[in-house]
């Protein structure tokens, strides 16, 4: 059946040139004049550098990449994957358990649970992001409860921290966790468990051995949904880490508006695509499916 | 699905249909008029008088605002030619457009209403004979206290980086002003260039890190209100709003002598809308006008016509209105060539590493 | 008996374990609903100064913001049509012909979904200054397009991997032309696919915020809106809109899915990826 399919398209391309043109250039063409062309573009600009009046000089340099290796940027990279694996990590021992409760659940109102992750979704994130801001201020309805009720003597300082930031990069990206994760525990299938369990293996023994390998395509997904935007969320670390936890986004935001400095600016980016393309690489060698991405 | 896709489309195009409408509307008015860009400081003019100022012309006002002198030079530069057609740059900053042909000389027969400005201001050493620019309104960075929650003994710049302060402040996310607030706490100049003194600019400012809780140019008033920041660097009429709503703050000019800055109406090179953009200015340099804005964000004010109407409430409240004395210790940001911007990028850098 | 009682205590930890997942969720918005009823007018909104449906007035004056709201829902309306225009003949010519370049288009597309926004934003707005575009509506528009494609495509893709061939070849067989095939066969098997990309666009466009930070421009979508209105302390009509655009999206969400309390136990509103047999 492949074979024969895949003759007859090969036999339709070459007598039907033009029903091939109409639907693949439009994508094409638009891919790579706003993509492609764009991206080139950058990586030609990271090797540029700026003169006195801010203008871009078309000079061969590696001046930018020598300064993007200095330790202070490094350790803004670092502090940038820190965060985005908290995160991550956040997202993950939260979402799974919760993935798993809502996926399995046979309560007729199971379709509501999973609209009730998404609605949250539909206000708009930065003033989600604003709420809690709001919410977790030293004089906000959290710390007013918490000292009214009397659980703390005084206030407590939990916004504009590192980890105040990982809590909004956590929740920004949560559903891209819980998705993936549901879709793989829904297509396990339970007469596995009960194999196993009959067969004498204990909860966790059943769970790290059969259940984590099977909906490792959920989890792998998963993370890197969460941990690859985390990086380039410049807003959620500005709006709850206050200037604090900058992360990579930060840093290139910083350079196209008062750094002044588009070259730098690039040049960040491309360490930043390289950081990504290196997550995804070892996203496919850990088995991680491409088409899992994105949908 | 089906059904539901049917219904989705019609939503769809009801939102479509409605957001065109409402802008077929928009567009019919600004023909009476034309139109206007400008691109503004945020908490910088009222809403109030951009509203006075649509009522009293009938012109269609876009407003766009910026966090700091080198973000408007950004977005100016990233832009076609003209796309803003008003500014408000600070001094240095308007040397700085003056210099790479940025700017439109002012026509000052359309501006009837400059002759209010005090004449101190007037004829600056960043724009000789005013061609290309008139001041708004000027200040201090100065220092904010909560004198209730804050028991340390501050009278400078200096004190920002006592260790007791750990977590307090709020400072503008300004690399300029903050390094340059560094420098003068240590009796150096806001615009160094000596590689060395740098060096040891660099080491005191990494000694600030741990009392930085908040980086905010837009409103750093809102964290010292709320109460998540006890001390404040920050826009002088940030504080005095602050202290409106919190009679324990109190304002203090540091001793080094303050981050001194003056803020000027300018018209960018090819500027679409150029008799709008002359009615604009006009319009803010009358007194009447200016004793709104005062109300709002009461700076400095160059305006001695408005001065003059604003009562006790203001002239005599040193954070609105700073003393004359204060104001002659403080000090302009300059500009600096490429490679010393690139040492202050890489301090800033590593302050908020 | 133990057992029992084991499974008990097990429930009723799941189901506080999930509703405090569901109120992390939910706090926020509870916030800033609550919010839009403060009575304050002084900046920055934070005190509660008493229960009022001012904001809820002010907000129909408040031209800028809703202005805002309807550029938002000019180019969320366009993204999404010509991206699903776009997306679904791609999907379905990639699936049916093989060229060369393919790989590289289909590398592209991968990029908009797993490289940064911030990296698109600023690509584009490199490409914008260059070609001297006037940021505004119009690079707002092919800015957001070119992020929802990608994912108009996917969404089709997952609904292709179990579509036969040989309907069409039948369909013109019995003498039907190309174009009338795609449209009374092709079309009508992938619309699944297709709405559940274009709303998948729809949604990505209104809520994005940086790729439109950097080629908006002077035009306000309403995040950049939002954002501005965060520097400065946000103004609880701010709030009384988010407040009724959720309401909204909820009564949407109940009207167009009404199986949604009709629970065969499988179906659900977005397009999930099917298994090839």
């Amino acid at each position: 059946m492949q074979m024969m399919e895949k003759r007859s398209a090969v036999h339709e391309w070459k007598s039907n040139g033009l029903p091939a043109l109409v639907t693949v250039v439009p994508v094409g063409l638009w891919m790579v004049l706003f993509i492609a062309v764009p991206l080139i573009y950058v990586v030609v600009l990271s090797f540029c550098s700026i003169d006195q009046h801010y203008n871009v000089v078309f000079s061969f340099t590696l001046e930018n990449y020598r300064r993007l290796l200095n330790i202070n940027y490094v350790r803004i990279y670092g502090q940038s994957i820190l965060i985005a694996f908290l995160s991550t990590a956040l997202c993950l021992l939260a979402g799974y358990p919760f993935s798993w409760l809502i996926a399995r659940t046979k309560s007729r109102w199971k379709n509501l649970l999973y609209m009730l992750v998404i609605i949250p979704f539909w206000t708009n994130s930065l003033i989600r992001i604003y709420g809690w801001r709001t919410f977790l201020g030293v004089n906000g309805p959290f710390n007013n409860a918490l000292t009214a009720l009397g659980l703390v003597s005084a206030p407590l300082d939990l916004l504009f921290h590192r980890s105040t930031t990982v809590l909004g990069m956590a929740y920004c990206l949560f559903p891209f966790m819980v998705l993936p994760l549901y879709t793989a525990i829904e297509k396990l299938d339970i007469s596995l468990l009960e194999a196993s369990n009959d067969l004498g293996a204990h909860a966790y023994q059943t769970f790290f051995e059969i259940v984590l390998p099977l909906t490792a395509s959920g989890i792998f997904s998963g993370c890197i949904m969460v941990f690859i935007p985390t990086l380039g969320y410049f807003y959620v670390a500005d709006i709850l880490g206050g200037g604090n936890a900058d992360v990579i986004g930060n840093l290139i935001e910083r350079q196209f508006q008062s750094g002044n400095n588009w070259p730098l600016g690039a040049a960040l980016s491309i360490i930043l695509i390289l950081i990504t393309l290196l997550l995804v690489k070892l996203y496919q060698r850990a088995g991680g499916d491409m088409k899992n991405l994105g949908v | 699905m089906k059904r539901s896709s049917v219904i989705t489309g019609a939503l769809a195009a009801v939102c479509l249909l409605a957001g065109c409408s409402k802008k077929e509307a928009g567009q019919v008015s600004a023909k009476k008029g034309g139109n206007l860009n400008i691109f503004i400081w945020t908490e910088y003019v009222p809403d109030s008088v951009i509203q006075k100022f649509k009522d009293d012309t009938g012109i269609n006002i876009t407003v766009s605002t910026y966090s700091s002198n080198e973000d408007m030079l950004a977005k100016v530069k990233a832009e076609n030619e003209g796309a803003y057609d008003v500014v408000q740059p600070s001094d240095y900053m308007i040397q700085q457009m003056i210099s790479q042909g940025m700017l439109e000389k002012l026509d000052k027969t359309k501006l009837t209403n400059v002759s209010n400005i005090a004449s101190a201001y007037m004829n600056p050493t960043y724009d000789p004979d005013n061609v290309y620019s008139v001041p708004y309104l000027g200040g201090l960075a100065a220092i904010g206290v909560n004198t209730a929650k804050v028991k340390t003994d501050i009278t400078g710049y200096a004190d920002l980086f006592k260790p007791e302060l750990a977590g307090t402040e709020v400072v503008l996310d300004d690399f300029r002003a903050v390094i340059g607030m560094t420098a003068r706490s240590m009796g150096y100049s806001m615009n160094e260039t000596d590689p060395a003194v740098l060096a040891r600019i660099s080491d005191k400012l990494q000694t600030l890190k741990p009392n930085i809780k908040l980086y905010d140019s837009d409103s750093p008033k809102t964290a010292l209100i709320s109460g998540d920041c006890t001390v404040a660097y920050c826009w002088g009429a940030e504080i005095a709003l602050a202290m409106q709503e919190n009679p324990d703050i109190k304002v203090v000019f540091p001793k080094e002598g303050a981050y001194k800055f003056m803020d000027n109406w300018a018209v960018t090179k090819g500027a679409k809308n150029y008799d709008q953009a002359m009615a604009f200015i006009n319009f803010m340099l009358d007194p009447e006008v200016m004793k709104m804005v005062l109300a709002e964000f009461p700076y400095m004010c160059p305006n001695q016509t408005a001065v003059a109407g604003m009562g006790d409430a203001y002239t005599s409240n040193t954070a609105k209105n700073p003393p004359a004395d204060e104001v002659s210790k403080g000090e302009f940001v300059k500009n600096l060539d490429t490679d010393t911007l690139a040492v202050y990028d890489t301090m800033w850098t590593k302050l908020k590493s | 008996m133990r057992r029992k009682t084991k499974k008990m205590s097990q429930k009723v930890l799941s189901i506080v374990f999930c509703v405090c997942i569901y109120a992390f969720l939910f706090l926020p918005i509870v916030v800033i609903v609550i919010n839009s009823f403060n009575a304050t007018t002084s900046k920055p909104y934070l005190s509660w100064k008493g229960f009022s449906f001012m904001w809820y007035v002010k907000l129909l004056k408040n031209s800028v913001l809703l202005d805002s709201f309807a550029n938002t829902m000019i180019i969320a309306a366009c993204s999404t049509v010509v991206s699903t225009i776009i997306g679904t003949l791609g999907a379905v010519g990639m699936y049916k012909y093989t060229f060369r370049g393919k790989g590289i288009i289909d590398a592209l597309l991968y990029i908009p979904v797993v490289i940064p926004e911030i990296v698109l934003g600023i690509s584009m707005l490199t490409l914008f200054a260059n070609i001297h575009i006037p940021r505004g509506m119009l690079t707002l528009i092919l800015a957001h397009v070119t992020f929802c494609i990608p994912f108009v495509i996917f969404n089709i893709r997952a609904r292709l991997a179990e579509y036969d061939l040989s309907i069409e070849e039948a369909s013109m067989d019995l003498g039907a032309n190309r174009s009338r095939t795609f449209f009374e066969i092709t079309l009508p098997v992938l619309a699944p696919g297709i709405a559940g990309g274009a709303l998948l666009a729809f949604t990505l466009s209104i809520d994005d915020v940086i790729i439109s930070y950097f080629v908006n421009g002077q035009t306000k979508t309403y995040p950049l809106k939002v954002m501005e209105s965060i520097k400065s302390g946000v103004s609880p009509d701010v709030n009384a809109l988010s407040a009724l655009i959720l309401v909204g999206t909820i009564l949407a969400v109940f009207v167009t899915q009404s199986n949604l309390f009709r629970n065969k136990g499988k179906k659900i509103p977005e397009v999930k990826k099917h298994e090839k047999k």
